[in-house]
């Protein structure tokens, strides 16, 4: 996935370098948005309806992960619209990097899950908007595993050696260590050095015994086409891969889970801030958040949105990864603590090379 | 003359920036170990311990010297007819010839990778081929295998082009004297031939070995998430670890193992072209 997002984004420059050069309607003509973004995580024609609608230029790039986008933001690169995770706010706010939102010129809110909003890390959501949401699981393919297997041992089914050799892993430390630590019961928050080091052990067991994969978006298309039979995948990402070959399956284990969220949040040096606003009135919007939703895959926040593609007439009816489990108190959002995310990023590079070594 | 010197003034001013102050961060980051901020720093040796008293890391160190080591091999081997090939055809041949070994590096790396994962990945035409001969479920990409292909793909070019500029500017008379004085096909590539295009292997194996062993965007494309080579591990401490200073340690080894290894290629080249041209005259 990561070579559509670099296609993606090199398309998106040409069309904001090309397509918008001759416009000057709108009342944003001649000004530019700079939007940094996950690769593959905006509908087929948001940037360019938005475009349309404001008379702007959009110029979006991409991010592979959380951290390449934290440290260009912290080393002073300018972006009018970040779209970070849960945690990434937090940390992104306890740096003081992040503005206040003018909740005057958005219009959005009432139209969004209360579900979703009012999270630990911005509690009355004073910097930020939900984007997308969801949680991490498990995709499996059902002719390949055994629904008693996953009920059985949840997050424990990837050290089975029953599936030696057919697994994925998901190449992030937060993802992998929550897995790690759900599984042995401790919070994924977590910053009792004992457990995290319980949770190192068992990852590098599997690494160690299982032959897995460490893979990132490779994940969904792979599992679209059955390559192997489980994988540590986000919810949304599982709603597409089960949209594309109804043979696989998404499990939760009843010890718990992450749910997580991705959110526009504005940055302190922002150029255009004006701007920035109108673009996340846009993306929460029902057109906007629709495209989103049904390029991508992944959880609108926009009601709305929600249950139009769940419901009967939606692309995503009957799939149950695409609504986010609410109600299971092992469930937990993302913090931050700096601590610890050292602690467990040395940790996940050291299962990584680990499982190199053992390969 | 001293209204030119002032012309390398930009030049220089350019070095200094884009070169040598990069380089002296790597060494200061490399010997400190407080966060990424310049002016509060503090000695330590701190990073350069952490790296070799973890058999983890030297591990992965020998596997890229390896793997570095098992692809400059290779290209020799698979360089070395083509260029030969390449340096004995007519004119018009070898300028085409040039220009298919030099085309496909005009186009971005990471594409030309991009390529290969299409190329080895499960169902992709590798794996179509190997099923005509039964073997339909061998697993290609992610694979060490893979990581070799890629590698020897993308640097390939560099050997070829200097082992056949060696070839090419050979007297070909020499060869001419070999076969008078007798010698045959064999006897005049070994002794006359080859001697004389050594230099161009040791300066391609050069342009082979550096590269591939700090190589890291191949490993991670074809290799996977669960290859890992001292590239990637670098790369990791400072896009996703934030170890800016540890990140640097191990920059600084590596750099002093590629300094290490351009001297020795140097004597091997001084030796080899200084035997090179003892032939010539004698």
């Amino acid at each position: 996935m990561k070579k559509l997002a670099i296609v993606a984004s090199a398309v998106l420059l040409c069309a904001a370098v090309s397509g918008c050069g001759g416009k000057n309607e709108g009342e944003y003509a001649g000004q530019t948005l700079h939007i940094y973004n996950w690769g593959e995580y905006t509908g087929e024609n948001l940037i360019s309806d938005f475009e349309e609608l404001t008379g702007c230029d959009v110029v979006m790039d991409n991010f592979e992960s959380n951290e390449q986008m934290y440290i260009r933001v912290e080393s002073g690169d300018t972006y009018d619209i970040l779209v970070p995770s849960d945690y990434m706010i937090e940390r992104l706010l306890s740096e003081d990097l992040l503005q206040p939102l003018d909740k005057e010129k958005l219009d959005c809110f009432d139209k969004l899950d209360p579900d979703v909003l009012g999270l630990p890390y911005d509690p009355d959501n004073d910097y930020s908007v939900p984007y997308f949401w969801g949680t991490v699981g498990i995709v499996y393919d059902k002719n390949k595993v055994d629904v008693a297997d996953l009920e059985k041992e949840g997050f424990g089914i990837f050290a089975d050696e029953k599936y030696k050799g057919d697994i994925y892993l998901y190449d992030s430390e937060r993802d992998s260590f929550m897995m790690a630590l759900k599984y042995l019961g401790y919070s994924m928050n977590t910053d009792d050095e004992a457990e995290l080091n319980e949770a190192y052990e068992w990852l590098i067991n599997i690494v160690e015994t299982m032959e897995p994969e460490i893979v990132t978006d490779e994940i969904i298309d792979n599992m679209a086409q059955g390559r192997k039979a489980l994988g540590l995948i986000y919810s949304g990402d599982a709603a597409y891969v089960i949209s594309e070959n109804p043979d696989m399956g998404f499990y939760l284990p009843e010890t718990g889970t992450n749910i997580w969220s991705d959110a526009m949040v504005i940055p302190k040096n922002a150029e255009n801030p004006e701007l920035a606003h109108e673009f996340i009135n846009y993306v929460s919007s029902y057109e906007g958040a629709l495209d989103n939703s049904v390029t991508v895959g992944y959880t609108s926040p926009n009601m709305e949105v929600m249950e139009y593609l769940s419901g009967e007439d939606g692309d995503y009816y009957g799939i149950d990864a695409y609504i986010p489990r609410s109600g299971n108190p092992n469930d937990e959002v993302f913090s931050y603590d700096a601590d610890t995310r050292l602690i467990i990023s040395d940790l996940w590079s050291r299962v990584k090379i680990a499982a190199s070594n053992a390969g | 003359m001293k209204r030119f010197s002032q012309l390398a003034v930009p030049y220089i001013v350019w070095t200094v920036i884009m070169l040598l102050l990069p380089m002296l961060l790597i060494v200061l980051y490399a010997f400190t170990d407080t966060g990424n901020e310049i002016m509060t720093f503090r000695f330590t040796l701190a990073n350069f311990a952490k790296f070799f008293t973890d058999p983890d890391f030297l591990l992965v160190l020998w596997r890229s010297i390896k793997i570095a080591l098992k692809t400059t091999v290779i290209c020799v081997l698979i360089g070395y007819p083509i260029a030969y090939f390449i340096a004995f055809s007519s004119d018009k041949v070898r300028d085409m010839l040039i220009l298919a070994i030099t085309l496909p590096t005009w186009i971005n790396m990471l594409v030309r990778t991009y390529a290969w994962i299409g190329l080895l990945s499960d169902g992709g035409i590798f794996q179509s081929l190997l099923g005509i001969f039964g073997l339909g479920d061998t697993e290609l990409l992610y694979t060490e295998g893979a990581v070799l292909i890629g590698m020897v793909y993308n640097f390939i070019p560099f050997m070829i082009l200097q082992i056949n500029t060696s070839l090419s500017k050979m007297d070909r008379s020499l060869t001419d004297a070999s076969h008078d004085l007798g010698a045959d096909g064999i006897q005049t590539f070994l002794r006359v031939t080859l001697p004389l295009s050594l230099p161009g292997v040791v300066s391609g194996i050069s342009l082979v070995f550096l590269p591939a062993v700090s190589s890291f965007s191949i490993p991670k494309l074809l290799g996977g998430g669960q290859f890992f080579l001292i590239g990637n591990v670098i790369e990791n401490q400072f896009i996703t670890v934030g170890e800016w200073n540890f990140g640097s340690s191990i920059s600084l080894i590596m750099a002093l193992i590629m300094m290490g290894t351009m001297y020795l290629i140097r004597r091997l080249d001084a030796y080899s072209s200084g035997r090179g041209k003892e032939r010539e005259l004698t």
